[in-house]
């Protein structure tokens, strides 16, 4: 039975619904992962600023239990939804204090951590390690349906915070550890009715294919983005199964390590490209496939750019998937060189091996997660890098099923990295600490970076050249900060630990 | 075969770039899927030769056989594979960043939780392992079922994530020693009869290659940074750096005091000898890093 934990006071805040408009968010909402479509993660509100956020002030702290917050909330009509893995809480923006609480059963699926909600209308959307898509009245956190999107038996686990276009509720699901097709399901959001399944490698039960090279995976478990005038949807896929061991799956093994588009009403591919060919590290695409509209090389362009978890950053016309700019943005010692097609070449010497083999990035990768933000009046992407080193192995013993094989982070060093988006530069490298950040990154168009370091400190950078302006040390950010106008106040919020932290500008004196 | 980087950050940096802030930080090593755990029992007493499958080679054996209840074996299981499994696989024999539990020494010593236990309350962050909030029940079932998967394990043999010391040895021992002495620069804080006297003793397989390549604990202990901090008043204190952001540093007095300076308080100065070990990362072939394994391998 799944039950509707609590129902705290405040309907009132929330009883005059607004429509949720996915297409112009407003200044008080956040309405997806990204805050809209285009997962720039950037707000244009001018409050808070370079010369003020020393005042920035801790406005509420909702603690959410005892699990790191790996999610992103959102925010509609005054509402915060925010999730851990078989739990979200809707919680009143301006105090703080917890409308309702939606529990999932306890399930033995794998509790690595929860991306965040999706809304549409009046009705939220939950992902739970155990597959099930869950519609919860926004208001009360009753449940409207259940859904299940894919069998956790097999292996099948999501942290998956879904992408919403018109009544498209796109949701993924994770499975390093099987060898399982990567499936991108489309459920109608009004009745959790399934529209359309995009696999990135053949179904269950299909023959041999000989393009993917029989290779599984490519799991979408991160959000996408949207281009509405090309009606596409952007999705970066995960590692092919098994993992480690590419003998056995030949080629490039399309769509793993891919950034795809489709078309949200029919679930089909219009372009795929592979940022990771035949990749046998465990470096999935799927960081966020970032839109933006601006000038390369003096011509106006529709690109998508991602920083992948491989090490390479890449600029794409996002039109059709072809290449602009395909540049390391760190330490990177696994490929012979980009071939004309902007694809990197993988180096068959760094293979995992059975003696071992010292290779660059490491497994949790030169990114990952953690979303980025691009900052349009200085061109910059900025992005949580590390510079790391890990040992791969590979045996026949270890066979071809799930992980196959072995491998060892050895050492790293984060970073926050600007990206000059149309050379690959990096215009400035602020140390954050050893191994890798965890937090993402929001750009505000005063000029303000906000992100986090190893050690549990949020921060405000200066844009342009990465100087700190303002800190406070709130814990581990597993997510990147979020930034809306309530009441005309504009507030940071952003999960350190298990708590949700608001800041403001502290009162005039 | 030599094979070199072709693009480091270093090299992004060196070409017209801005570093904002800070040395970077060594000691504060509160990371995630870094440093992943030791694998130290794969190797333990394991025999040399070909003869022998790598994969068939067993891992510690258990010290005190113990038998658990089905019913807390399945509890366990239940709890284990939605908590642990990620990181430590569903059987418990290696997943995504955390070592194989049923070739771990620690578990192989422990008694009915005794060691295990500890390491699940205070987890283990230097290695990227949080700490877990569960009941005793929890706690107890989840050792039941680990030790029930090492000893399921045992009657299969091999071990998924197995990593063996014969499939290391494939250096030459005589140019690892030339790397040492010559062009890695070993030498400068390392000698074969001082500190490193007997460490293949002490490591095998593995674990010595981890402890080569980027040693986190254990025996000799890796040298903390040295710090020097000059107060206002123009008063010095020295010690060891046991943890810095890019706010503050906390050093550690000879006395084992820790004292907290805010950085725009005071000047100091770091000297890191790991930080010639991470930038040994970038210039190790793989020839070399098996070469000077090769190396090590024969001080015992």
């Amino acid at each position: 039975m799944r039950v509707l934990l609590s129902i705290g006071i405040g309907f009132g805040l929330v009883a005059s619904a607004q429509t949720v408009d996915l297409l112009h968010p407003a200044a008080d909402s956040w309405l997806t992962f990204h805050g809209d479509y285009s997962g720039r993660r950037h707000v244009d509100f001018a409050a808070i600023t370079p010369e003020n956020v020393g005042k920035l002030q801790q406005v509420w702290r909702f603690q959410a239990g005892q699990q790191q917050i790996k999610a992103s909330p959102i925010l509609a009509n005054g509402v915060l939804y925010v999730t851990v893995p078989d739990n979200i809480w809707a919680v009143d923006a301006h105090t703080g204090k917890q409308l309702w609480h939606y529990q999932n059963p306890p399930n033995n699926a794998f509790h690595i951590g929860h991306r965040g909600a999706a809304i549409y209308k009046d009705t939220v959307y939950l992902t739970t390690p155990d597959c099930h898509l869950i519609a919860l009245n926004a208001k009360d956190g009753m449940v409207k349906w259940d859904v299940v999107i894919a069998d956790s038996n097999k292996g099948y686990w999501s942290t998956n915070a879904p992408l919403i276009v018109g009544n498209h509720v796109m949701v993924g699901v994770s499975g390093d550890f099987d060898n399982l097709p990567g499936q991108l399901k489309s459920v109608d959001a009004d009745t959790g009715k399934t529209q359309w399944i995009f696999y990135s490698t053949p179904p269950l039960g299909t023959k041999r294919d000989p393009d993917s090279g029989g290779a599984t995976g490519g799991q979408m478990w991160t959000t996408g983005t949207y281009d509405p005038a090309l009606n596409l949807v952007f999705v970066g896929t995960g590692n092919p199964t098994p993992v480690l061991n590419g003998e056995v799956r030949p080629g490039n093994n399309p769509w793993t390590c891919s950034i795809v588009a489709l078309n949200p009403d029919t679930g089909k591919l219009a372009w795929g490209f592979q940022a990771s060919p035949h990749d046998t590290h465990d470096w999935d695409a799927n960081e966020v496939p970032v839109l933006v509209d601006a000038n390369f090389n003096g011509q106006p362009r529709k690109m998508l750019m991602q920083a992948s978890r491989n090490g390479f950053f890449f600029v794409l016309d996002r039109t059709n998937g072809k290449s602009l700019l395909t540049t390391p943005f760190a330490t990177v010692n696994w490929a012979k060189g980009v071939d004309s097609e902007g694809h990197p070449i993988p180096d068959p010497a760094k293979y995992p091996s059975k003696a071992g083999v010292l290779v660059a990035p490491n497994e949790s990768g030169a990114t990952n997660f953690r979303p980025p933000s691009f900052d349009p009046k200085t061109g910059l992407f900025i992005v949580s890098a590390q510079d790391g080193y890990g040992i791969y192995f590979f045996k026949s013993e270890h066979g071809a099923y799930g992980w196959a094989g072995a491998d060892y982070g050895v050492a790293g060093k984060a970073f926050l990295r600007a990206i000059d988006y149309q050379t690959g530069k990096i215009v400035w490298n602020h140390p954050i600490g050893d191994g890798a950040g965890t937090a993402g990154v929001l750009t505000t168009g005063t000029g303000l970076t906000f992100s986090g370091d190893v050690g549990g400190n949020m921060m405000a950078l200066r844009t342009s050249d990465g100087a700190t302006l303002w800190h406070e040390n709130i814990g581990r950010m597993g997510n990147g900060p979020i930034s809306y106008v309530l009441d005309g106040k504009q507030y940071i919020v952003v999960g350190g630990g298990g708590s949700l932290y608001a800041y403001a500008l502290g009162e005039a004196h | 075969m030599k094979h070199t980087i072709w693009m480091s950050a270093a090299a992004l940096i060196a070409a017209g770039l801005v570093i904002a802030q800070a040395p970077p930080v060594p000691g504060n090593s509160q990371t995630q899927g870094q440093n992943k755990g030791q694998n130290k029992g794969t190797a333990k007493g394991a025999p040399r030769g070909p003869a022998q499958s790598p994969a068939s080679r067993p891992g510690p054996q258990t010290v005190t056989p113990q038998a658990y209840p089905a019913a807390q074996i399945q509890a366990g299981e239940l709890r284990f594979t939605s908590q642990c499994g990620f990181c430590h696989g569903r059987d418990a024999a290696g997943g995504e960043t955390g070592p194989d539990l049923t070739r771990s020494k620690l578990v192989a010593e422990d008694t009915r939780g005794d060691k295990i236990a500890p390491v699940l309350k205070a987890g283990r962050p230097d290695q990227g392992m949080p700490s877990f909030t569960l009941s005793d029940a929890d706690v107890n079932a989840i050792v039941a079922f680990i030790h029930d998967q090492k000893t399921k394990s045992e009657a299969l043999g091999g071990g998924r994530r197995a990593v063996d010391a014969s499939d290391l040895a494939v250096g030459d021992a005589q140019a690892g020693r030339r790397y040492f002495n010559g062009a890695g620069g070993c030498s400068a804080c390392h000698s074969a009869t001082g500190d490193l006297a007997g460490i293949a003793t002490r490591y095998q397989g593995l674990a010595l290659l981890q402890r080569m390549l980027y040693p986190t604990a254990g025996r000799p202990a890796p040298a903390r940074p040295k710090v020097t901090v000059t107060l206002p008043s123009g008063q010095t204190a020295a010690g060891s750096l046991a943890s810095e952001d890019e706010f503050a540093i906390v050093v550690l007095d000879s006395s084992g005091g820790r004292q907290t300076y805010e950085k725009t308080a005071v000047k100091f100065k770091i000297d890191d000898p790991m930080s010639a070990h991470f930038d040994q990362l970038g210039k190790y072939t793989d020839t070399d890093m098996h070469d000077v394994f090769a190396y090590l391998d024969t001080l015992k």
